[in-house]
């Protein structure tokens, strides 16, 4: 369990990796760099995971609650999608203005910058 | 690098990588199977300390307060930094629809869709307004909140036309609902140090742990980041639009 | 010291933050009521605010640390539960640099960021905030944050000219690697968190100490060291940072150039400090080793880099990432006196490029453009930022008695301590190399010496948009009353773009004439690299009051021998300019741009490359990291 588990963490990151190195659309490439993120995430919320516990919500419990999960990395995942969104809105306002002024979506045909 | 090379190059580090993580992974303790003594500790002090039954709200607005203003400004500054880079350039202008063909009115939107907007965009706001006041009793809060909110306003631009959206929802409105959230939480946190504590301690009467106004501050802060996000989604979507729909590269007259 | 109580409730350690952002917030949501000059002058005086309330931190933590817990919570029975900020006269030091820097950035937009309609205000704002949490917290997730943060502001800034294609490309690159960076770092937090139960730096260091480094810390450090090395554009890490500093706007690169990518370098001491170093083992000499070979290879392609470029600012990014490879030797030392050069050096360096990359603002305002072939001779009529600009490459250089000497003397004593002689070599070859590029620049500019057209292909970087004129493309004045004029040849360069870059430099000199900067500095890097004695005072035994005795090494005085040595690494740097610029050493630099052809073709600008080159860097870091920690 622990390896499927903890192995998709490394398998999302890695896909999202490859995706933004082939990528040949910059709508492609923000949606892996947001799947990389998701790796993050899952990271966080695997790390707190508690077998058999409840959410850290203290309300409408049953008889014998049994222990809860970890909150801190609740509150941690929660930070990191904040974060994984708004630089994903930022990323796709440039692909807007790059389509605009570039002509092309296609990372590998931008040249500006070129040495 | 060609792409071969690049695909090599890469092929060979992600592999590299994948043993990475493949050992840092391993040394986790097994999935599920323990919980960091801090975080037991937090799950039982949070309710008696803070009478709140969402212990995520009480580490996220107290206990680790200060992180939460920290990205609550990741979001103030990521709408300042898209609405700036989405403004209307010099060899741009910005024309309505309606300013394109003025001798022909735009036609209103269907009764139905327009009825089911209306619908769904208060059940919306409803669902909005219930999340954010009760973060500090089960999960929701201001982050969560203030995007359902924010969902109630692009149902609007899904069910009506641009002029009517822009007509309810100026964008001077959400600006200042956005600047005015940001500057609620810093507020707030001044109010510790008013006290006489160090910043944002939370020195507004707890009430009854079970009720929804209690937590002290943990629930006006959630009210704060829920005007802040709020806003601040409105007026991604808002600029996004206004790309599509209205601004358009300046012809030569 | 006994006794005393490192918990401090003063509010002018929250206030440092709270005021940018408070300012920030306001700025961002009602900047339209407000009239331009107001904004303008509002976001200056709370940048100059939060400049002295760094100093004053600086001042007021020179003896002993001070540590604030936010929300009040103090650790109890040894475990921490708040967020706390540690402030150390190094952090402040830092915070203070990026204060003063925004402040001069701030007071250059005066004449620019015309359109942003007051929004870059609060960029910048929150940008300053950012860093002085990030160099002022003592939370491991707390620092996670603030690099985000900085990476968002920084992200918008770079793409401000967005009618062109160079700074968007430069933003995207920027952002795609830096993200994946941030990444990476929140990645190794999550490893420690799970390891150690804790965020916050003191106590993950306590739980580490003495323990054996298994596959989970080394992996950590590998995905902490590499995110935080990408924001410090250490090779292979770097390839972003010619792109975006090569076309974001000026007062923007100034934020960069001098804070932002130190920051980086910073996190990782940092936390390599708190802790790594406490690991059984004794893997300090062997992390040297990783860092210092890391350095030494980031300063050579920088400086070679530099060397190689016609776009201004494309130049200066590359000396930036020379002199980052500089401190990276510096820090990697891993003893306070080299961590002491190290930020004498960060402050000196970053003083000055700011000073150069402002003096560049005023040729590109009043010439319009920034390539160093088409302003051949076209800098009669700028003579104060003639001057300032060769000035500036020179203190880059190390002349004394700007501080960049002092830190530069400090670095080279270190060095030779560390049993390291020959670095002294390979610094002075980099530094050489990298003022003697400026210095050419400034010798064809302004004295219109050198070739009129250069033996190299021009760069494909199209040049620079400058300030917000007509976007590519657009031939036809397509102004609207009361936009700006074309900037084209002016008569005169406004004080507001003209005085800042002297005043930058006025301050490094100032501070190398301070008696006793270096012995601070030491003492500073002291109280940064003691982990026992930081620990204690987070959460020692009683509290955070425990007696915390920190051992200063004497510093050395300043020499004779270091001050000649310094001046002739500045008539090197005087007579490499003056043979790149000579028309009968044409054929050598032939040979010599052949030879680094397949360096430039690397540096191709595509983001695929460079993440490529990313995950290439991080599989490397942690095979080294393998070795040294175990």
């Amino acid at each position: 369990m622990s390896v499927l588990a903890y192995g998709v963490v490394a398998w999302l990151f890695l896909i999202g990796l490859y995706g933004v190195v082939t990528s040949r659309n910059l709508i492609h490439m923000v949606v892996c760099v947001s799947v990389a993120q998701s790796a993050t995430d899952v990271l966080l919320l695997e790390i707190g995971y508690r077998a058999g516990g409840h959410a850290p919500v203290f309300v409408s419990l049953p008889a014998h609650p049994g222990p809860a999960v970890d909150a801190v990395t609740q509150a941690l995942a929660l930070t990191d999608v904040v974060v994984g969104a708004t630089v994903t809105a930022l990323l796709l306002a440039l692909a807007v203005q790059v389509h605009k002024r570039a002509g092309t979506l296609d990372p590998d045909a931008l040249r500006a910058t070129k040495e | 690098m060609s792409r071969r090379a690049r695909l090599a190059l890469f092929a060979v580090a992600a592999a590299a990588l994948a043993v990475t993580l493949g050992i840092g992974l391993a040394g986790l303790p097994s999935f599920g199977s323990q919980v960091s003594s801090y975080a037991k500790l937090l799950n039982v002090l949070a309710p008696r300390q803070r009478h709140v039954t969402d212990v995520v709200s009480a580490v996220t607005f107290d206990y680790r307060g200060i992180d939460t203003l920290f990205e609550e400004f990741i979001l103030l500054g990521a709408v300042a930094g898209i609405s700036m880079l989405l403004r209307p350039l010099s060899d741009e202008v910005r024309e309505l629809p309606e300013d394109k063909v003025p001798d022909r009115a735009i036609p209103p939107p269907s009764p139905a869709v327009w009825l089911l907007a209306v619908l769904l965009s208060s059940l919306l706001a409803l669902i909005g307004l219930e999340t954010v006041t009760h973060g500090v009793l089960t999960p929701g809060g201001g982050f969560q909140a203030g995007v359902v909110l924010a969902s109630a306003i692009y149902v609007v631009y899904l069910g009506t036309n641009y002029t009517t959206v822009e007509r309810y929802q100026p964008d001077a409105l959400l600006e200042a609902s956005d600047g005015v959230g940001a500057f609620g939480f810093v507020v707030i946190g001044l109010l510790g140090l008013l006290a006489g504590d160090v910043f944002l301690t939370n020195v507004v009467g707890l009430g009854v742990t079970g009720n929804m106004i209690a937590g002290g501050t943990i629930a006006l802060l959630n009210l704060t980041v829920g005007l802040e996000v709020a806003g601040g989604f409105a007026i991604l979507a808002s600029e996004f639009l206004d790309q599509t729909a209205v601004i358009r590269t300046r012809t030569k007259q | 010291m006994t006794g005393v109580n490192f918990v401090s409730t003063s509010a002018v350690i929250p206030a440092s933050v709270v005021v940018p952002l408070g300012a920030a917030a306001l700025m961002a949501g009602f900047s339209r009521f407000l009239p331009r000059r107001a904004r303008d002058l509002i976001a200056i005086a709370v940048a100059v605010a939060t400049t002295t309330l760094t100093l004053i931190l600086m001042a007021a933590s020179a003896g002993h640390p001070m540590i604030y817990w936010f929300s009040g919570w103090r650790p109890a029975a040894g475990m921490v539960i708040g967020i706390d900020y540690a402030v150390g006269p190094l952090g402040a030091g830092m915070a203070s640099l990026a204060g003063l820097l925004a402040s001069a950035a701030l007071v250059y937009c005066l004449r620019y960021f015309d359109s942003a309609r007051g929004r870059h205000h609060a960029l910048v704002l929150i940008f300053l905030a950012a860093s002085v949490d990030f160099c002022l917290t003592g939370d491991l997730f707390n620092l996670f944050v603030a690099f985000e943060l900085v990476a968002v502001t920084a992200f918008a800034l770079t793409a401000y000219n967005a009618g062109h294609p160079a700074p968007l490309q430069g933003a995207i690159n920027f952002a795609v690697t830096n993200s994946l960076g941030g990444m990476c770092v929140l990645m190794g937090v999550g490893f420690l968190y799970a390891r150690t139960g804790s965020l916050n730096l003191a106590q993950i260091g306590q739980a580490l100490a003495g323990h054996h480094a298994d596959g989970l810390i080394v992996v950590a450090f590998a995905l902490l060291a590499g995110g935080f090395l990408v924001k410090a554009a250490v090779v292979p890490f770097h390839f972003w940072l010619p792109d975006a500093y090569g076309s974001a706007p000026i007062p923007v690169c100034v934020l960069f150039a001098g804070v932002m990518s130190e920051l980086g370098l910073f996190a990782v001491i940092r936390v390599w400090d708190t802790v790594f170093s406490g690991l059984a083992g004794d893997p300090g000499p062997r992390m040297r080793a990783v860092l210092l070979g890391l350095g030494i290879l980031t300063a050579l392609v920088g400086a070679v880099m530099a060397l190689a470029q016609i776009h201004l600012k494309r130049m200066l990014a590359f000396v930036t990432v020379s002199h980052l490879g500089i401190y990276l030797i510096g820090a990697g030392l891993l003893t306070p006196l080299g961590l002491a050069g190290a930020s004498l050096l960060v402050i000196g360096d970053g003083l000055a490029k700011s000073a150069l990359f402002l003096g560049v603002g005023v040729v590109q305002h009043q010439r319009a453009s920034v390539s160093e072939t088409k302003l051949r001779g076209a800098g009669r009529g700028l003579a104060v930022t003639g001057v300032t600009v060769a000035l500036g490459a020179l203190v880059l250089a190390d002349l004394p008695p700007f501080v960049s000497a002092a830190g530069h003397g400090l670095l080279v004593d270190a060095a030779d301590r560390a049993g390291l002689p020959w670095m002294e070599i390979v610094i002075a070859l980099c530094v050489v190399t990298s003022s003697a590029a400026v210095l050419r620049a400034a010798g064809r500019i302004w004295l219109g010496w050198g070739a009129s057209e250069s033996p190299e292909r021009d760069s494909g970087t199209e040049d620079d948009p400058g300030d917000e004129s007509n976007p590519a493309g657009t031939e036809a004045a397509a102004r609207g009353p009361g936009e700006r004029e074309r900037p084209g040849r002016r008569k005169r360069a406004p004080l507001t773009m003209v005085l800042p870059p002297l005043a930058l430099l006025a301050i490094g000199l100032g501070l190398g004439l301070t008696s006793g900067i270096e012995e601070h500095a030491v003492s500073a890097a002291a109280a940064f690299s003691d982990r026992a004695a930081y620990v204690a005072a987070v959460i020692g035994p009683h509290g955070g009051s425990a007696a915390a005795r920190i051992s200063v090494p004497a510093s050395p005085p300043v020499s004779v021998g270091g001050v000649l040595t310094d001046l002739g690494q500045v008539l090197a740097v005087l007579c490499v300019a003056a043979i790149a610029l000579d028309r009968r050493a044409a054929r050598l630099r032939r040979v010599l741009s052949a030879g680094i052809g397949w360096l430039r073709r690397l540096h191709s600008g595509l983001v695929g490359d460079q993440v490529t080159w990313l995950a290439a860097g991080l599989a490397v870091l942690a095979a080294l990291g393998l070795v040294a920690l175990r």
